[in-house]
């Protein structure tokens, strides 16, 4: 038995590869997934380790306080630290921020640059990559990115603010490597002498001390030394303990990489168990008399159900031998893009884990046998009568009452559950509702395919069959009958389309909402803001602003943090024109006298609040005030601060704070770019200023939303792709069904184009089909996910998207149709009227 | 090989009004010393409005005669006319429409595409064409072959002999220049085997069709107006107005 069925697999090896193909691909994504992750985290590890051979300790602040700032070392310690016996050296790291000005005389880039301590000795471990170290602090250097983009290089000046936004000047010495820092690499940073940088940054003490042991002392005994000498309050650690610790710290980022790739395999994987069944099960049906003919000379039940089974395990393991090397392939090529685009990642050679490969095995290996089960199953249905039997019968499908049964359940189980997460309130809760409602629902249609699928064949061919004559009609009828095939063909292809019109669906969603949001919340042609968010703009801007005659609705905005009841909440206020009236839960904004407040909901609701309450809040200048609660608002309508009071009660308990955000309008027939040019010119002269036009914020968040949709739908492009074997595999195995059918239609005056056209229409339509259902199922869960995800939606259907990713499908359709056809083409009639 | 000598006699006879003429066809399958002579040279005619039945031992070339002859094989030699056409010249697109235009196939099984109904079969050929069926040769077609409360059924609900029928009328329907049957009773019981030919008898004499078929039943091939009888590629003997017993002397003379 083993002989007969691997002599059967070698005499069809392309049949072998096309099916290997599916499988292969999937197992290829998840091994490819682990590769990239491992050789990040192997990366990481590498130069973790490397940094704790430089360092013998290293002293953090305990964590613990639930502060909203940074925890700090203070600056005292690093003495105390020096004096320990056994340290031969300590240095203590200052990171904070230090904007770098442009050549353009304002603040660069969108957040300001980190100033950073570049130690001295040999616990130095930052790479300097040209130029040298800052000796002196009139001497600075720049990360390389930022050192690019700004156009700066070694032996030019630059002027960096200080915390108190002062401008110094430095010379520039040399360009560093900001290594793994992902934060880092996000800001830019300008690195100095310790002393330069904690005066730069006003920071108070250090990030971290890390400390050299004396010639002869363990990293154990140092850092127990120094623990004894600093007391609580520390947390001391070997080289070797912080380096795996931050390795680890890295791990759970790859980690989260790792989930979210994987979900896409699975759904790949899962579509490929379709392909598999439908294969194995077209593949039994065209083998019923070499089954019955080996049913006939003594084989038994169980023999033919191993020989199927056994061929899915020769196809299993040779496609995911396949499929690792495809991952390696991936894993290793996913990380020169991204080494290429500048991500910030460590070179390692691509690492293939034992893990992986025993994962991608097994993974490869159950979804194949697991899919070839149930054909194997009716494999051995086969009576050995069938052997004598001339002609295959066609095969007949009627719904069965328990897989109607089934189906109603999960249709009833899954609207149910959608029904029921809508009028649920919006939330994650809600969402996963939703989404087991999909599911369910997804389940339901899968179950009840071949029953729609006869319906759906006739709709979406009526339009082929009317255009392509003959083909069209032959192709209409052949997509037809055989439901249960072409049911599973298209459902394949369904799970990608579904997929990915429910993404475009919540991208547009998400879009026009924000959108909604933005014209609500920023009403105004500009916003003018710090770059970095905690600080402030002089108020003297916003007075400029409001002189010009080109503008108009001139609103600064100003807050702080002050602790209010137990907990800290930003507090602030508005001086803007009559006309701008924030939307408030009872009264118009009138009701903020002096002495009141009025406050978010979240305030309200976290400190037990109800207007007319009295509200105790520390201020800076005027000790703790009790204020009356005169209403509440939304902060999703009303971009207020938290506790907002009026301007003159601000003013008077926390003193001169700046704008932390100017709202300026253009008046009526002043262009926008006249505009702009106004708003800049008042901002010329405080280099912190950020303006920033409506378009300009929605111009960004379409695009991060476009890159999101971009990257989801091309990770679901492999499940498409993989259906789409499925939907080539299957019209070859039935072209090979039909060949003397085929030969009959030519014989009767078909021409080879007709015949081509017969099947490439055939599979547009098992295309259109799958995408239909997909785009029904897509938009309606779509639209039940997006109702969760907020209280108040704009729904938008992305008409054009949808209709993209139909006539994609069907193209991908006829595509994968053309292998297949070209064969059935250019069969010799005379041979293939023989056959069979 | 005595009998060789009679067959310039009549191949040459009724070249005025042939449907079909074959000069000097020769077919060989493979090569070197694979090579298959399956036709080695023959020449024959066939009269327009003329039943003829074409025999010879299993491997005497009798098949592959026919579709050399109905343009669905190429040759290695030889020309084949169809009416004023001749085949041999022709591309793949032209002979496909050749055959849509001028030659009926019967064979002898699997004739029908089992997603369509009766009728549906039956008009096939015109679609194809792209050309109207003429409603009164429709008619007249499903009347002949008695099919007229069978045409709304798939070919899996019909029997045997019925699906031959709906084959004799789809190959009648676009009154082609000649039809070729291939076994079409091979595969039938004799009643339904004798209803076929009869109804292939009939359209010959009374719609004046040309069929050339293929068969190893003396009996069906008692049905034609003349036999032909084929042996190693070459054309051996042949017979006018045959009843089954001088079919099956001739074969028995041809296998001694």
């Amino acid at each position: 038995m083993l002989k007969t069925t691997l002599a059967g697999l070698r005499a069809h090896k392309l049949r072998l590869l096309l099916t290997s193909l599916a499988i292969a691909l999937g197992v290829g994504f998840i091994a490819g997934t682990f590769v990239l992750t491992d050789t990040i985290d192997a990366g990481f590890t590498q130069k973790f380790s490397a940094a704790a051979d430089r360092i013998d300790a290293a002293v953090t602040p305990a964590p613990g306080e639930a502060s909203r700032e940074v925890p700090l070392v203070p600056v005292a310690v690093l003495e105390r630290v020096r004096a320990v016996d056994g340290v031969a050296d300590a240095q203590g790291l200052v990171q904070g921020t230090s904007a770098l000005m442009g050549k353009d005389g304002k603040v660069a880039g969108d957040y300001p640059t980190a100033g950073v301590s570049i130690a001295e000795g040999s616990l130095n471990r930052t790479l300097i990559t040209s130029g040298s170290a800052p000796k002196t602090p009139a001497e600075a250097v720049l990360d390389e990115n930022t050192a690019r983009i700004r156009g700066f290089a070694v032996g030019e000046t630059i002027t960096v603010l200080d915390s108190e936004e002062v401008k110094h000047e430095f010379t520039l010495v040399g360009l560093f490597d900001v290594g793994l820092n992902q934060e880092l690499g996000f800001t830019g940073a300008v690195g100095f002498t310790t002393g330069t940088a904690r005066s730069m940054t006003g920071e108070k003490g250090f990030r971290e001390i890390d400390v050299a042991a004396a010639e002869g002392v363990t990293q154990e005994a140092v850092r127990d030394s120094i623990a004894a000498a600093l007391g609580s309050g520390y947390r001391v650690k070997t080289g070797k303990d912080y380096a795996d610790a931050m390795a680890r710290q890295n791990g759970a980022d790859t980690q989260m990489i790792t989930m979210g790739l994987l979900m896409f395999g699975l759904v790949a994987m899962f579509v490929a168990a379709l392909v598999i069944y439908n294969t194995f099960n077209i593949l039994v049906a065209q083998r019923t008399r070499e089954m019955a003919l080996l049913r006939c000379i003594g084989a038994t039940r169980g023999q033919v159900f191993g020989s199927i089974v056994l061929e899915s395990v020769v196809v299993g393991l040779l496609s995911s031998v396949l499929g690792l090397l495809l991952g390696y392939g991936l894993g290793a090529g996913a990380l020169a893009v991204l080494t290429s685009v500048g991500a910030p990642l460590p070179s390692a050679t691509a690492a293939l884990a034992p893990r992986t490969i025993v994962l991608g095995l097994v993974i490869g290996l159950v979804v194949t046998v697991g899919a070839a089960l149930l054909p194997a199953r009716s494999a051995t249905r086969v009576a050995p009568i069938a052997a004598l039997r001339t002609q295959v019968e066609e095969h007949t499908f009627r719904a069965g009452l328990i897989r109607v049964i089934f189906a109603s359940l999960f249709l009833v189980a899954g609207v149910g559950a959608t029904v029921a997460a809508l009028g649920m309130e919006a939330g994650q809760a809600a969402l996963i509702v939703v989404m087991v409602g999909g599911s369910l629902v997804f389940l339901g249609v899968l179950t009840l395919g071949p029953v729609i699928v006869k319906p759906l064949g006739a709709f979406v061919g009526w339009l082929p069959a009317r255009l392509f004559k003959v083909p069209g009609r032959l192709a209409v009828d052949n997509s037809r009958r055989n439901p249960k095939r072409s049911a599973t063909t298209t459902v394949a292809l369904t799970v990608g389309v579904t997929l990915m019109t429910l993404i475009a669906v919540l991208t547009g969603t998400m879009r026009a909402t924000y959108s909604q949001k933005l014209d609500d919340q920023f009403p105004v042609d500009f916003m003018v803001q710090p770059q970095a968010r905690d600080s402030g703009l002089p108020r003297a801007l916003a007075e400029g602003l409001r002189t010009r005659p080109e503008l108009t609705g001139v609103a600064a905005f100003r807050q702080t943090l002050a602790k209010v009841g137990k907990d800290e909440y930003e507090v602030g206020t508005f001086v803007a024109p009559a006309d701008f009236r924030p939307e408030l839960a009872t009264g118009s904004i009138d009701v903020l006298k002096p002495g009141t407040a009025v406050v978010a909901d979240y305030v309200a609701k976290e400190l037990g609040l109800k207007v007319g309450d009295r509200l105790p809040v520390r201020t800076a200048k005027a000790g703790t005030v009790e204020l009356t609660v005169v209403s509440t608002f939304d902060p999703e309508v009303a971009d207020l601060a938290g506790v907002t009071v009026p301007d003159g009660d601000f003013e008077r308990y926390f003193g001169a704070v700046g704008d932390s955000r100017v709202l300026v309008n253009a008046r009526d027939g002043v262009s926008s770019e006249q505009a702009r040019k106004v708003v800049e010119a008042a901002a010329q002269p405080y280099p912190t200023a950020k303006v920033a036009s409506s378009t300009e914020v929605r111009g960004e968040f379409d695009e991060a939303l476009d890159m999101m949709l971009m990257i989801i739908t091309g990770l679901l492009g492999l499940a498409v792709l993989i259906s789409l074997l499925g939907i080539a595999n299957t019209l070859s195995l039935s072209v090979h069904e039909r060949t003397r059918e085929s030969a009959l239609l030519r014989a009767l005056g078909l021409t080879r184009p007709q015949l081509r056209w017969m099947l490439s229409v055939e599979a547009l339509i098992l295309g259109l089909i799958g995408a239909l259902v997909g785009v029904v199922l897509g938009v309606t869960f779509g639209w039940a996910a997006a109702q969760t995800m907020t209280e108040e939606v704009a729904f938008r259907l992305p008409v054009v998207q949808i209709l993209a990713f139909v006539a994609l499908s069907g193209l991908a359709g006829v595509l994968a149709a053309v292998l297949p056809a070209r064969r059935a083409a250019r069969a010799s009639i005379v041979g293939s009227l023989a056959s069979g | 090989m005595t009998i060789t000598g009679e067959v310039g006699a009549w191949s040459a006879r009724g070249d005025a009004a042939a449907a079909v003429v074959a000069r000097g066809l020769t077919k060989v399958y493979g090569q070197g010393d694979a090579a298959v002579h399956a036709l080695r040279g023959v020449d024959i005619s066939f009269a327009t409005g003329a039943f003829t039945a074409i025999m010879g031992p299993s491997g005497s070339g009798k098949s592959t005669l026919m579709h050399c002859l109905a343009g669905l094989d190429t040759v290695s030699g030889g020309q084949v006319h169809i009416g004023d056409v001749e085949l041999t010249g022709l591309n793949d697109k032209q002979l496909t429409l050749l055959r849509r235009e001028r030659i009926g196939f019967i064979f002898q099984a699997f004739n029908l595409l089992p997603t369509l109904t009766a009728e549906q079969n039956i008009r096939l050929p015109l679609e194809i064409a792209g050309r109207q069926a003429d409603r009164d040769l429709f008619d007249r077609v499903v009347e002949t072959v008695g099919l007229r409360d069978r045409l709304g059924h798939k070919p899996a609900e019909l029997s045997g002999g019925q699906q031959q029928r709906v084959a004799v009328a789809r190959a009648l329907i676009s009154k082609p220049q000649v039809i070729f049957a291939d076994e079409p009773t091979g595969n039938l019981d004799s009643r339904s085997g004798a209803e076929v030919l009869s109804f292939l008898r009939t359209s010959v004499h009374e719609l004046g069709q040309t069929i050339v078929m293929v068969t190893h039943d003396p009996v069906a091939a008692s049905y034609a107006d003349r036999v032909v009888f084929l042996r190693d590629g070459l054309l051996v003997s042949e017979l006018v107005k045959p009843t089954p017993q001088s079919v099956l002397d001739t074969l028995m003379k041809l296998e001694a």
